[in-house]
């Protein structure tokens, strides 16, 4: 072959299929060691450090903070009679979660390069994936092994075992479970079962698991759920769970040839830049990018069209229908989403009534979350802030307008969030008032913290970069770590009222008036955020203007002196 | 003789849409086709089927006899992606290291060498091309879907980006793979390289609307959407 002349190599020349094994083998280790290279030691102790004493001990402190007492015996009955069935449900919720993100694609994600240049390379497609699952594996066990000996440990301090038994306990509940679902999503993928199977078995093990619970039916998944009582009793036959979740993963592993290249090429992409987002605790582009991973997409038409009542409608009409717009369109596995974080919502404000006061703090995550879900329209204005900066009008007024239409929306979830509140508290009548009482004030003050968290991420007209550049990196540190947070304490101090009923309940006073009282809280809480909405950008542009005159002057000051 | 490419009933739907309504297609040894069609037709679609890269809604693609993206496949196909994709963490002279050993090539790097002079990336070897403009990030993705032995080569609007060293390279280079006995399915909007071909596919939204010597036919009509 001479220099200008390049013709395909006849096969002859290539080695027998499977050698390229070592080659893959070998840029692994060498990317490693370019990572480990490139890696600052001192920084990764500095985050493990911040991590296990913000993280760990924070846990550990807010968890022997809160004096709750020990549940009565009839409690302790009922825990041992429901908890494999309530604790099944989460297990039957993650094979559900586990089926359909299989049947989607999930949940191995490879870097683009990888699928083009080893996927289509004549390398044995098993022993190239083997590697990627199990990190895979060894991730979502490990964070349910820590999920479950956080929650685990709460629950020892009301019920009887030690805390380390019931940490452990929930760590093994926690990694079974993640086990479960990564075995469960490789069968999915790799017998590449349709979505419409997927969701239909996952609806199922998750219905026959509620149930379970409704009606003290036996279901497959009370196995699973009795090995989160382990910190209490152990039974040796539960462990059947954790030889089903590691026959699962050991079956879905050995049928890692059949995996889908269309679904890893389509994932690639989508999952680098949610790494990318989740490094920049953008949670936006995270939702949406999870949305885009499960195929999630706006219905095409409304379920309602928006009528138009004719001629202009004005600013507020118009950000109203558009809202609608949006709202209507929304698929039908994201309402179902919304619906089962509202009821979960209810699930843990009846707890904090029965007595787990760290329950509150769940509840506002949840409609955290549920916020970030619910205010689409706003969340579009500020992804398209060329479009709103375009517009004849003032953006906070644009903004908070916004909130109306989906702050309607959120009363049929509040309807949701409130049975569900009241079925857990045994459907006692005398929880029925309080609960429709607090039930759409807790879920818009939730919601209030997402709002927060959408409007914190708007481009502000009046900053520069070069002010952000110019920031100490101490001070950027703590800024970051204030923007993340103050959300969810938005959200936090509207579901903490809920503690108001409680104490009226221990009191004997009563409950109505204090619901009243803490739904009065949170509504002035959700008129302060849809204030801020509102004159955001003027107050920052204020005090600009007002440190820019400080500094002016200061300096008129220095030259004269 | 076994095709090099055949497709049967071959299909894709997103949804309800058809993007490549039911194909079948035989594409002898050696043969040079070029494939066009307007945008949104279906060419990149099928492309990727017969790569293996996306799962067909019904049918079947095979690459020398082997069903599309199997072990036997993937020994003979090289696929040429318009939207080339790299490591961020190597450089240009590591990937086609990692490509040809992948690939099971001895003297990879003769064949390196050579495809990085004519390409005139001699002097970015040692670069990372994820920090490559989008003309050298292409002329990359040749050099890196040329190092390695095939026998059927699928190209996906290569010329995008090249400048005009840069797009008579890869003619030559196209002529010489042809000239060895390769398969070439080249997808382009560049009408003048259809000149170049024996055999013209066109797709309209989805269908095959023509198959056969690109002299017969006024090319610019068939790019043009229904």
């Amino acid at each position: 072959m001479t220099d200008t002349e390049i013709t395909p190599a006849p096969p002859e020349r290539a080695r027998p299929a499977g050698t390229g094994i070592d080659a893959l083998r070998s840029l692994r280790r060498t990317r490693q060691r370019h990572r480990l290279g490139n890696l600052d030691w001192f920084e990764a102790a500095y985050r493990v450090y911040l991590l296990a004493g913000f993280g760990g001990g924070g846990v550990l402190w807010i968890s022997s903070s809160i004096k709750d007492t020990a549940v009565s015996a009839s409690t302790q009955a009922d825990v041992l009679r429901h908890g494999p069935a309530v604790l099944g449900l989460v297990a039957a919720l993650m094979f559900m979660a586990g089926i359909r993100g299989g049947a989607q694609g999930g949940p191995i994600a490879l870097e683009a390069a990888d699928v083009v240049h080893v996927m289509l390379a004549p390398v044995d497609r098993l022993r190239a994936l083997l590697r990627p699952s199990v990190q895979r594996l060894r991730s979502a066990v490990f964070a349910g092994a820590v999920s479950g000996a956080v929650v685990g440990q709460l629950a020892g301090r009301r019920l009887p075992g030690s805390l380390a038994a019931w940490a452990a306990g929930g760590a093994l509940y926690g990694a079974t479970v993640a086990a479960l679902w990564v075995g469960v999503a490789l069968l999915a993928h790799t017998l590449r079962v349709p979505r419409w199977l997927a969701t239909l078995l996952g609806l199922a093990v998750v219905g026959w698991q509620a149930a379970a619970i409704a009606w003290h039916v036996p279901a497959a998944a009370n196995v699973v759920g009795s090995l989160g009582l382990w910190g209490w009793r152990q039974r040796p036959v539960d462990l059947v769970a954790v030889g089903l979740a590691v026959t699962a993963v050991a079956v879905g592993f050995a049928l890692l040839r059949r995996i889908s290249l269309d679904a890893l090429a389509r994932r690639s992409a989508l999952v680098a830049q949610l790494r990318f987002a989740v490094t920049m605790q953008d949670l936006r582009t995270v939702i949406l990018l999870r949305r885009q991973l499960n195929q999630e997409h706006p219905r095409q038409r409304p379920y309602v069209r928006v009528r138009s009542v004719g001629g202009r409608h004005g600013l507020t009409g118009s950000v109203w229908r558009r809202g609608w717009h949006g709202l209507l369109r929304f698929p039908l596995p994201r309402l179902v989403r919304i619906a089962a974080l509202a009821a979960g919502m209810g699930v843990l404000q009846a707890a904090v009534i029965r007595g787990t006061t760290p329950a509150f703090i769940g509840t506002a995550l949840l409609g955290f979350v549920m916020g970030l879900e619910v205010m689409e329209p706003l969340s579009q204005e500020v992804d398209q802030a060329d479009r709103a900066d375009a517009l004849p009008v003032d953006r906070g007024e644009l903004m908070a307008r916004h909130l109306l239409a989906p702050a309607i929306a959120l009363v049929p979830f509040a309807v949701v969030a409130g049975v569900a509140a009241v079925l857990t508290l045994g459907a006692n009548s005398r929880a029925v008032v309080p609960a429709a009482i607090l039930a759409l004030p807790t879920l818009l003050g939730a919601a209030a913290g997402g709002v927060v968290s959408i409007v914190r991420d708007a481009p502000d007209p009046s900053s520069s970069s070069t002010q952000q550049a110019f920031m100490p990196p101490e001070m950027a540190g703590f800024t970051t770590t204030i923007r993340l947070v103050w959300p969810i304490v938005v959200s936090t101090l509207t579901t903490c009222t809920v503690l108001l009923p409680r104490q009226a309940l221990r009191n004997g006073t009563s409950a109505t008036a204090a619901s009243i009282r803490g739904a009065l809280g949170v509504l002035l809480v959700v008129a302060l955020v849809g204030y801020w909405v509102k004159v955001r950008d003027r107050m920052h542009v204020k005090i600009r203007a007002f440190m820019a005159e400080g500094r002016a002057h200061s300096s008129s000051q220095r030259s004269s002196a | 003789m076994t095709a090099a490419l055949s497709t049967r009933r071959l299909t894709k739907n997103y949804g309800d849409r058809p993007a490549l309504e039911p194909l079948d297609l035989e594409v002898a040894a050696g043969q040079h086709v070029a494939l066009v069609g307007h945008n949104g037709s279906g060419k990149t679609t099928l492309l990727r089927m017969a790569a293996g890269l996306l799962d067909p809604s019904g049918g079947e693609a095979q690459i020398m006899g082997h069903v599309a993206g199997s072990l036997g496949a993937r020994r003979d196909l090289s696929w040429l992606s318009d939207s080339p994709t790299f490591y961020d963490d190597l450089s240009l002279w590591e990937h086609l290291e990692y490509v040809g050993c992948l690939h099971g090539v001895e003297h990879w790097q003769m064949r390196a060498e050579d495809l990085l002079q004519r390409l005139q990336l001699v002097t970015r070897r040692d670069d990372i091309p994820t920090t490559f403009s989008r003309g050298l990030r292409q002329k990359a993705a040749i050099a890196l879907g040329m190092v390695r032995p095939f026998k059927v080569l699928l190209v996906d609007e290569p010329f995008v980006g090249l400048d005009a060293n840069g797009k008579s390279t890869l003619l030559a280079l196209l002529d010489e793979a042809a000239a060895g006995g390769a398969t070439l399915l080249v997808a382009t909007h560049e009408l003048a390289f259809v000149e170049r071909v024996g055999r013209l596919l066109a797709l309209r939204d989805g269908a095959l609307v023509y198959d056969g010597p690109p002299a017969e036919v006024d090319v610019h009509s068939l790019v043009l959407p229904a």
